[in-house]
């Protein structure tokens, strides 16, 4: 996919994340009292976004802006979704990670789910040895370990401490998104 | 009265909690600035966390401590293994690292300590004389006025964007658009919610900020399989020792570099959008252009070194002008301090320092304090800095993101705010890989919901339009704002079209109208010099057309 390409494409998402804007901006309700209404702000700013967009679009169709390029855009090896995949494979892990930490976080808590984070980062970044599993084991379970004991008893924050480990000081915290649980509740 | 502003706030500063509090930010912020790929707005929003159990005068002096931290932690990177800590430490490499590889690394962050502490001093005593007389200009603004100031600062992401102005307005937008996503401030209504509870609760300034800069950085640090597994430099000596004495002869000797770079750093951050990564540049070109021994610029020549460490710090001190006075931040590192600040109740405004001047002078003190806490500090952590740069990137990548999710939970107790954190991760992780800058859209959070309120004011009082534009400060704002948007492309064009040669003359006549609208003398008289000004620059016009006519 030539630069170009890529600029004219980021334009047109963008303008029909625009047209959404301007659409949810309409939607946003009338209260008919004080001078500025809840609408008017976004729905100004989504106008002048849009208008930026378009400009945007005519730069990239015209190539007068600057594509923007990254070392190693031009390796045939990045070249293609398997390209794609392969340059970004270090940061898809490491967010698939986070959010399996965040969505097991009830269940695990902070502490124990944290530990499993740091572990399965260093893992997956770092290489599979026996001597880096272990080194790595330990690295999880100290650094972890010791950002939780901050926490709990020198800041007093109430970390979520999950289903496995028995609450000893209160309810714990809701731990997931109305939109997570929607989906789960969708998915049971 | 500043005398007993300054001994209320030295009272409020002066425990022996909150100087510990403030070395510890001070030393997490020298450690942050000297590992290169941390930025300093990171360590920054990294330390934010821990602040929210502490009274505001203790969290703020535990930010400053990170932010002066930072700056001064950049060089031992810079000077030991020729890659910039941070952006603001670039041309310290110039001359540091050839210094340092010549056998004489003590006495290059000797030069790089002490220079900070003096620009940071220089930077002080400025901030302090000048502030409260911008201050002061404050008292006389109304709603109209802080609307178009705050107009005035987004416009500055135009500037903030390099060379992609376009995407930088782009993501300012979308930041204004990301502050205004749930209940609206003013009459409670939910906004962009589509019925789900988790936006219409929007989302927390903080969570927004660590994701979009510090999640997406790690992410990008981390990219490449073999880099994150290396270490991030092979330095076996920890035993370097700091040359004091030495340097500071050295310094005695430059002493005219030390305040010329320090003026330089304090007006360029007294500019929107000019920030330490520029000064430190602008500072080494004039020292070596003062020098009588140009040529020497380059193989470690100790006002090489000078001259960047003393601009970087007192860049902090002007940028800190700015925004304590007119509640504008300069740079993303200040767009970063003003939401640090806003968490802990503080809001920066043009009636902040007269309103809240124990806040106010205690941020003026505990910067003065912050050098020398850093200076104090720096021999400890460069043994520290060693040490660190022997852990790969891989191992601090990881523990990192763990604790960003960790200290966005401490803020509201909320695990929404960790999911908010990844989002916004990704978020900023595909816009910095598709050219995006970031620093206008957290300028576009930060602002936007401000912006909203002092225009809701504004129509309150009135609806007409026109009062934006005959109240006088409103108008000059407008004014400089229009200017400000085309100002990357007047930079970009300077010397090479015609039009450019008139920028700065209409610039300055159109300042002229609001100056004439105020009342008494000096600023009517003001605008009668710059009339002068632009007369002559438009005489001389012709001139440099056809000279940039006859280049072309």
């Amino acid at each position: 996919m030539g630069a170009l390409n890529r600029e004219t494409i980021i334009s047109i998402v963008l303008l029909l994340f625009c047209g959404f804007l301007i659409w949810s901006g309409q939607q946003i309700r009338i209260v008919n009292f004080g001078e500025l209404e809840p609408r008017t702000w976004p729905l100004a700013v989504s106008y002048v976004l849009t208008g930026f967009c378009l400009i945007y679009f005519f730069q990239a169709v015209t190539g007068k802006i600057e594509s923007f390029t990254e070392e190693g855009d031009d390796n045939p090896e990045f070249q293609g979704i398997g390209g794609f995949i392969k340059k970004y494979t270090n940061p898809i892990i490491c967010f698939a990670l986070y959010f399996a930490f965040l969505y097991t976080l009830p269940f695990f808590g902070t502490l124990i789910g944290g530990t499993l984070l740091v572990f399965s980062l260093l893992t997956v970044l770092g290489g599979i040895t026996p001597g880096k599993l272990v080194l790595h084991a330990v690295i999880a379970v100290v650094s972890v370990g010791a950002m939780w004991s901050i926490f709990t008893f020198a800041l007093r924050v109430i970390l979520p401490r999950g289903e496995i480990i028995p609450s000893v000081m209160g309810p714990t915290p809701p731990t997931l998104p109305t939109f997570a649980q929607s989906a789960m509740g969708g998915l049971a | 009265m500043i005398i007993e502003n300054v001994l209320t706030a030295i009272g409020d500063l002066a425990t022996i909690q909150t100087f510990l509090l403030m070395a510890i930010g001070a030393m997490a912020g020298l450690i942050a600035g000297s590992i290169p790929g941390f930025t300093i707005a990171m360590a920054v929003v990294l330390t934010l966390p821990f602040t929210f159990g502490m009274d505001a005068v203790q969290g703020i002096a535990t930010m400053i401590g990170v932010f002066v931290g930072g700056l001064s932690g950049g060089l031992m990177s810079g000077i030991l293994i020729g890659i910039p800590g941070t952006p603001s430490s670039v041309a310290t490499t110039f001359d540091g690292f050839p210094m340092a590889r010549r056998g004489e690394p003590g006495l290059a962050l000797g030069l790089g300590v002490w220079s900070s502490f003096f620009g940071g001093i220089i930077a002080t005593i400025l901030l302090v004389a000048v502030a409260p007389q911008l201050a002061r200009i404050g008292l006389e603004f109304q709603p109209w006025d802080y609307f178009s100031l705050i107009f005035f600062a987004l416009t500055v992401t135009a500037s903030l964007s390099g060379g992609q102005m376009t995407k930088g307005l782009i993501a300012g937008c979308l930041g204004l658009i990301i502050a205004s996503v749930g209940e609206d401030d003013i009459n409670g209504v939910k906004r962009f919610d589509y019925g789900i509870d988790y936006l219409g609760e929007g989302f927390s300034f903080l969570p927004v900020l660590i994701g979009l800069f510090a999640f997406s950085q790690l992410m990008s640090d981390v990219r490449d399989r073999l880099g994150a597994r290396k270490a991030l430099s092979e330095i076996k000596d920890v035993s370097i020792k700091i040359e004091h004495r030495r340097a500071l002869v050295q310094l005695v000797k430059s002493w005219i570099n030390v305040v010329r770079s320090s003026l330089i750093g304090v007006f360029t951050g007294v500019l929107p959008a000019a920030g330490s990564s520029i000064s430190n540049i602008l500072a080494y070109d004039q020292a070596k252009k003062a020098s009588k021994h140009p040529e020497t610029f380059g193989t470690g020549e100790p006002d090489g070194i000078i001259a960047p460490e003393s601009s970087n710090n007192a860049t902090a001190g002007g940028a800190l002008i700015t925004m304590m006075a007119l509640g504008i931040p300069g740079d993303v590192i200040t767009a970063v301090m003003l939401g640090a600040l806003l968490i802990h109740d503080v809001t920066p405004s043009p009636s902040f320092i007269a309103e809240q001047p124990t806040i106010a002078y205690a941020i003026f003190l505990a910067f003065f304090f912050a050098n020398f806490l850093v200076l104090g500090l720096q021999s400890v952590v460069l043994r520290a800095f060693v040490l660190i740069t022997r852990v790969r990137m891989y191992v601090l990548a990881s523990i990192i993101l763990v604790y960003c999710g960790i200290g966005v939970f401490a803020l509201n107790n909320i695990v929404n705010d960790i999911w908010t954190l990844a989002i916004f991760g990704v978020i900023g992780y595909v816009m910095r890989n598709l050219g995006f800058p970031l620093a206008p859209m957290i300028l576009g959070v930060v602002l936007g919901p401000i912006a909203e309120r002092w225009l809701s004011r504004s129509l309150a009082l009135s609806t007409d339009i026109s009062e934006f534009f005959t109240h006088p400060w409103s108008l000059f704002f407008i004014i400089v704002s229009a200017f400000s948007i085309f100002f990357p492309l007047y930079q970009r064009d300077r010397g090479h079209k015609p039009w450019t040669v008139v920028y700065v003359p209409l610039f300055l006549l159109s300042l002229t109208v609001p100056l004439f609208m105020m009342e008494g003398l000096v600023r009517p008289g003001i605008a009668g010099l710059m009339i002068a000004g632009s007369v002559y620059l438009l005489s001389q016009a012709p001139k440099a057309i056809r000279r940039i006519q006859s280049a072309d």
